[in-house]
Parts: C-alpha cells; sequence; structure tokens
C-alpha cells in the first residue's frame, strides 16, 4: 500500500506577487509533472536528517519552478510519495500522475530497484542520492541518470586532497560487504594510478556495528599510518573515531562521504573528536557555505524558506527537479522521449550552481561536477556556521583546458566503464 | 602608453563590490584621482551595478548586502554627482537591487531586484518606486531600450529575458536564453539586444522588434562571458570573459568572434564599458583589483590601473567642467 503522499500543483508564491502569464518566445508546454520518491521507514536520525533536508530541497524546487512555468503558461506538478516499496510507487506515479521522471534512490538497494524499473518503463530515474559504482557499471541502466556523484568521484577527490596535501601511508578499514568491498578496490587504483607516492600500508575488514578491534587499533599504530580512511557506514565512522580518539592515535581520519556523513547532524556528532583525531575535514556534494557561482543566493534562499543550511541532499533534490524542468523547457517537448533525449545529449548544458557547465556522461550518465571539502567548525554556534568550504576538485578555473577534460578528472572514465 | 588623446571630459566609475566605494580614474592620464565611500563598512555593505545619467553627471549605483535575503537596510540606489564626487541622493530599492539602467530623459531608472525576482522602475526626481513587474529568479541584467520604450530584465536562474513594457509597466514576454544569463545591452540603433549567458558560454542575439533570439554566439563552454560594451556605432561588442581573464571581440554584423585579448589583462574581468568615441574599453578586474585598458585600435591592454577590491562595474561618466 501506497502511503504519505502529497501531491502539489502551482501554488501562489508569497515571495513574488502573482501575475497573469503573459507571452513567451516558446509555445505553450503541456503539464510538466514530476514524481519523487522517498522512504517511508527510516530507523535511523541520520537517515531522517537526509530524507528531510531532500523534501524540503524539493519544496523549494517546486516553488521556484512552478514560479517559472507559470511565466510560460504552464502547468507544473511535484508528486511526491513515502514508501518503502518504490517500484509499486513508480508505477503510481506514472499511471495515476503522468510523470516525465521519477526521482529518488536513497541507498542502493533502492536505487538498484529504480533503475531496474526505469529501464523497463522508459521513464527517466535520476538517481539523486546513492553513490555506488556498480550503479554506473554493471547495474546501470539506460534511463538511470545520476545527479549524485559516484563513489569513484569521491575517492578520486578525497585522494587528491589527501595525498597533495602530504598523506601518504593510508590504513584502509573497510566494512564487511560488496559496497565497501568495491570501494577499497577503487581506492587502491586511484593511489596506483592517478596520485603517485601514497601506498596502502594496512587494512582491515570489519562487521557492520561491530566496531575496530583492539588488534585492529594496535595494527593501525604499528602501521605508521598518517591516514586511516573509513570505508564504512555513518555510525560506524563515528564509533571508529571515537574509539582511535580513545586510544590516543595520532593520525588523520576520513571517511567515505555517505549522504548521512554529509549533513550537520553528522559533523555535530563528530564533534567531540575532531580536534584530537584531525577528522574535521569532509568530502561533500555541496557546502551550504558556498557563496560562488550564485550559490550565495540558492543558499540563502533555502534557509529563507526552511531556516536551515541548505544540506547536500536537499540540493541533489532541488537540481534534479531543475534538470527535468530545464530538459521539458529546453528539448521544445514536454514528453519522455523528448526528456530522455535532452539528458543524453552530450551538447546539452547544466548549470547547478557550481560554477562551471556540465553534462550528463555518455557511457554511464553521470552529471560531471567538482565535489567540495569542507572543515567542520568545533566552535560553530549554529547549524549554518558548523562547517565550511576548505576546497574544490576538480578546479573550476583553469583557462586553457577543457571544461569537460577538467571535469572528469574525476570519477571514472569511458574506458573502465562496463556500462552497456 | 599614455593616454593623452583620450576624451579630456571623461570620467571612468569603477564600483568596488568588496571596498564598499567607487574609484574614480582620470581617463586622460589613467591615474586613480578619487575614491568616493559608499558605506563605512566594506564586506559587508556591496556596491554592484552602475550607470550613468544621460548627461553623464550623475552615477547611479546599486547598492545591497552580502546577505541575499529579501530587504536590508543597505538595499538602496546611489547617486552621486561628479562635479562634487559626494552622494547627491539615496533611495530605497529593497530586494537587493544588483543592476540598474537609466531612461534617455533621465528621469526613472529601472533596477533588477535579485532576492525578488523583480524589475523596478523609480522616479529618479522623488525616489519613488513607480512599477514592479515580476520575472524570473536571482534578476541581474537590467537595460533599457534607446527609445525608452522597453526594459529588458534577465533572469539568471531562470535563464530568461523578460520585456517589460515601461509605459505600462508590465511584462509582454518572457525569452529563454542561455544558462546562467548575467547582462544584457541594447544596440546603439535599438534593433538589437545581445545576453550574455555566463555558464552557457554564449551571446544570445535578441531581435527587438519582435523580442525573439535570432542568432546565437557561441564563445565556447569556457568562456564565461559577462558583461557586454557595444561600440558607439553598434559594429563590435566587447564581450569580458569572467572566469577567463579574456574579452571577447565579437563582429555584430557576422556574429562571430574576431579577436580574443588576453595579454595582461587583469583577472576576473566582470564590469566592461567603452568611452564614447569608442577608442577605450575598460574593464573591471575583480580578483586583481584592477581595471584594464583595452586599445580599440591594436585590441590589446595599454594599462592596468590598481582600484579598490573586487572591482564589480565600470562606466564612463562627465568630468566636472
Amino acid at each position: 500500500m501506497i502511503s504519505a503522499r502529497w501531491h502539489a500543483c502551482v501554488l501562489p508564491v508569497a515571495m513574488w506577487a502573482l501575475a497573469m502569464p503573459v507571452a513567451s518566445q516558446e509555445p505553450a508546454q503541456q503539464a510538466v509533472r514530476i514524481g519523487v520518491i522517498l522512504p517511508q521507514t527510516i530507523a535511523d536520525p541520520l537517515q531522517t536528517a537526509v530524507i528531510e533536508a531532500a523534501a524540503a530541497g524539493i519544496a523549494m524546487a517546486e516553488e521556484e519552478f512552478s514560479f517559472n512555468a507559470e511565466m510560460f503558461g504552464t502547468e507544473f506538478a511535484v508528486t511526491t510519495i513515502r514508501s518503502d516499496d518504490v517500484v509499486a510507487a513508480a508505477d503510481q506515479l506514472v499511471a495515476e500522475d503522468h510523470v516525465l521522471a521519477v526521482i529518488g534512490g536513497y541507498g542502493t538497494a533502492e536505487a538498484t530497484a529504480l533503475s531496474q524499473w526505469a529501464g523497463g518503463a522508459g521513464v527517466p530515474f535520476i538517481n539523486v542520492g546513492a553513490e555506488s559504482d556498480t550503479l554506473r557499471n554493471e547495474l546501470c541502466g539506460p534511463s538511470t541518470f545520476h545527479v549524485a556523484p559516484s563513489a569513484a568521484m569521491y575517492l578520486d577527490a578525497m585522494a587528491g586532497w589527501y595525498v597533495r596535501a602530504g598523506f601518504r601511508r593510508w590504513y584502509v578499514v573497510q566494512a564487511d560487504d560488496a559496497e565497501s568491498a568495491s570501494q577499497h578496490e577503487r581506492m587502491l587504483w586511484t593511489l596506483d594510478q592517478r596520485f603517485f607516492g601514497a601506498e596502502e600500508v594496512g587494512s582491515a575488514v570489519v562487521a557492520p556495528g561491530a566496531g575496530l578491534s583492539e588488534d585492529t587499533i594496535a595494527q593501525i599504530r604499528d602501521s605508521n599510518a598518517d591516514l586511516v580512511l573509513l570505508l564504512t557506514g555513518a555510525n560506524d565512522q563515528l564509533a571508529a573515531v571515537s574509539a582511535l580518539s580513545a586510544a590516543g592515535l595520532e593520525a588523520n581520519v576520513a571517511g567515505f562521504p555517505y549522504a548521512e556523513t554529509q549533513t550537520r547532524q553528522f559533523f555535530a556528532a563528530l564533534e567531540g573528536a575532531t580536534e584530537k583525531l584531525g577528522s574535521n575535514f569532509r568530502a561533500t556534494a555541496w557546502e551550504a557555505t558556498l557563496d560562488a557561482y550564485g550559490a550565495r543566493e540558492l543558499n540563502a534562499r533555502f534557509r529563507d524558506l526552511t531556516g536551515e543550511p541548505m544540506e547536500p541532499s536537499a540540493w541533489a533534490a532541488y537540481q534534479a527537479i531543475k534538470l527535468i524542468y530545464e530538459a521539458a523547457f529546453f528539448s521544445g517537448g514536454s514528453d519522455v522521449a523528448s526528456v530522455v533525449a535532452y539528458l543524453n545529449d552530450p551538447s546539452s548544458v547544466f548549470d547547478v550552481w557550481k560554477g562551471i557547465g556540465t553534462s550528463f556522461r555518455p557511457w554511464d550518465r553521470q552529471l560531471r561536477q567538482p565535489v567540495y571539502l569542507v572543515e567542520i567548525n568545533s566552535a560553530a554556534e549554529d547549524a549554518f556556521s558548523s562547517a565550511f568550504l576548505v576546497g574544490e576538485l576538480p578546479a573550476i578555473y583553469m583557462p586553457g583546458t577543457d571544461p569537460l577534460e577538467r571535469l572528469d578528472q574525476l570519477g571514472d572514465l569511458a574506458d573502465r566503464s562496463t556500462c552497456q | 602608453m599614455p593616454a593623452l588623446s583620450q576624451e579630456e571630459n571623461e570620467r571612468i566609475y569603477v564600483a568596488n563590490e568588496y571596498n564598499a566605494d567607487i574609484s574614480v580614474i582620470d581617463s586622460a592620464t589613467d591615474e586613480l584621482i578619487a575614491t568616493i565611500p559608499i558605506s563605512e563598512r566594506p564586506g559587508e555593505v556591496r556596491p554592484r551595478g552602475m550607470n550613468v545619467s544621460p548627461d553623464g553627471r550623475i552615477i547611479y549605483i546599486s547598492v545591497s548586502d552580502f546577505n541575499p535575503t529579501l530587504e536590508a537596510s543597505e538595499d538602496k540606489i546611489v547617486a552621486i554627482d561628479v562635479s562634487t564626487n559626494e552622494v547627491l541622493k539615496e533611495f530605497r530599492a529593497g530586494g537587493n537591487p544588483e543592476r540598474l539602467d537609466i531612461t534617455p530623459d533621465g528621469t526613472q531608472i529601472w533596477a533588477s531586484l535579485e532576492a525578488t525576482a523583480q524589475g523596478a522602475g523609480y522616479n529618479v526626481e522623488t525616489g519613488r518606486q513607480i512599477a514592479t513587474v515580476r520575472v524570473g529568479v536571482e534578476a541581474e541584467g537590467v537595460a533599457i531600450s534607446p527609445d525608452a520604450k522597453w526594459v529588458y530584465v534577465t533572469a539568471e536562474a531562470t535563464h530568461t529575458v523578460t520585456v517589460i513594457d515601461r509605459e505600462a509597466g508590465k511584462a509582454l514576454k518572457h525569452i529563454i536564453v542561455g544558462n546562467r544569463p548575467r547582462v544584457v545591452e541594447f544596440s546603439p540603433d535599438g534593433t538589437r539586444a545581445y545576453v550574455t549567458a555566463e555558464i552557457g558560454g554564449s551571446v544570445s542575439v535578441i531581435d527587438t522588434s519582435t523580442h525573439t533570439v535570432i542568432d546565437t554566439i557561441d564563445l565556447g563552454l569556457d568562456s564565461r562571458p559577462v558583461e557586454i560594451a557595444v561600440s558607439p556605432d553598434g559594429a563590435r561588442l566587447f564581450v569580458a570573459g569572467g572566469g577567463t581573464s579574456a574579452v571577447y571581440v565579437i563582429d555584430t554584423a557576422t556574429n562571430t568572434v574576431t579577436d580574443t585579448i588576453r595579454e595582461q589583462m587583469g583577472r576576473r574581468p566582470w564590469g566592461i564599458t567603452i568611452n564614447q568615441a569608442g577608442t577605450r574599453v575598460y574593464t573591471a578586474n575583480g580578483l586583481s583589483d584592477s581595471v584594464s585598458v583595452i586599445d580599440t585600435d591594436c585590441l590589446c591592454v595599454i594599462d592596468n590601473i590598481a582600484v579598490g577590491r573586487g572591482a564589480h562595474s565600470v562606466q564612463v561618466g562627465r568630468a566636472p567642467e
């Protein structure tokens, strides 16, 4: 049974006085309808933070793009379903709401199911929450487009920052699952092929929820690692940081940036250990203190609307709606085929407030984009100032280079892709 | 190379976004001759877009702050008398005004209100707001046609230009242009309007008789076009490529890029303007805190002048008599 559903069409926009639509250069479009699937059952407070931020991003996007659509005399609607049965929810969105695309993917399992569904339905699925490389490779779907950065992109960025900063001896803590094993393998490739001079000096596999054993902590100490990379879930990262701090370890600790670890709530949970361990740097897909490229305005609008910083999951959800909206408008056709064609077109340019025009990679349909390094501010007095931007990869200003090649410094290129 | 041949009755005015002041340059000597404070709170108060009264005697500056919320006490338009370099008047322009333009008769100012997605008209004499028109999200560029009939307002986030019937105070049409349009400028004869798209890397050419895009000039995805200066004869566009530290020269007869000026350009040229004779182009360089002076014959940078922090907008005004 599908439940917790809410549907919103064009609504009065308090911020801007409404007016009747006026003539536009483009012919009147058919309705643009977008579906969003959020999980219904959320057991973890960190995941709650991700989902609720995403919901807020959706609400803001709906408000703004309804405003935009009305300028052109077009109906715009976003329908959100909270459901754990994502396939049934997607079917319902298509059958009853005639959506042009479905947005979701909070977790690998959900994203995989929606990707497979999209391949059969022919309706684009916009993945905003799952970073698994399998979704971009052996499990890729012809109608799946990834807004969330891939694991490979994050690992390349993290290596870029840490190796260049002089952290050359890496100890890897891997979770006892296929996802983490894949990340570990990709990290080794990154160090071998893209960032010379760094090496893995040890590794351990830990079961989810088990924490670091005394033996593992001893191995980390004995390895003389200067960086401990945690390829584990968010709560396991918190537990590991606490254990390493209690043991008096001096190495820096970095964690794989799952969506939960990119939230202000996670940053607050790290606060107690950050100064001791040097684990106060995190990779993110978005940062609420970014103030260039129009990001100041986007962040400010979100803050005005919600009273909260724009979390990465809010940014991703907002951008997903924007991409579909633009695909419908710029392609000249509000039908699924036109939207898919526009998203697939390498010459389509998307502005996602990251200062550079971007597009989906033809080989795996991953959105090219920079990612950010933020520093957690342990002296923060509010959520907004609890982190601030300290790094960006790839650098978007590099005159004389090709912008797409610049962006493709992160993640897998076509020659490594197993996406068919 | 001294600029002795330049108009001695002109001054160059630069809005320094992070210094909260205006730099004044003598175009005859290319020397900084004055600094006009806008606020005693640099880094908080934010002067950006500027324009000049038709007689060149008043500089109007859109002022806001770095927290782009709906309303702030800093949101206003400031008028500076060039004969005294003092603030002549201020009037309220809530909603984070970013850029502005003045009607040919000097009686109205139209501004883009970034935070409220509006174009707004003001009576210059009284400072009273006379019209507000809904445009797209993150309004930025604003230009008034030479016949004063139309006001064009760009919207960064919506990728649109809204055509406003100025006398009616209403939107006539919305036009889709390239990604992240920044600035719009009319040709001297009013038959064309040119719109830069920073992310799209293009300039849209609009036929103003039909308010439709008739050509899109591709400068390259990494060109980052921002402001435009149109030569007095309308034959050339000079486009500031902010992130590339370049100026692109476009032939308007063919709508093609004919030259790219890079050598000795300041960093992040954002604002750009051309003098009345069309012999000099000036860019405001936000990362090198300078103004570059370009000779339009050799298409080369002949001088770089240090100004305040975050040079944003640059205009040519009349020198005191």
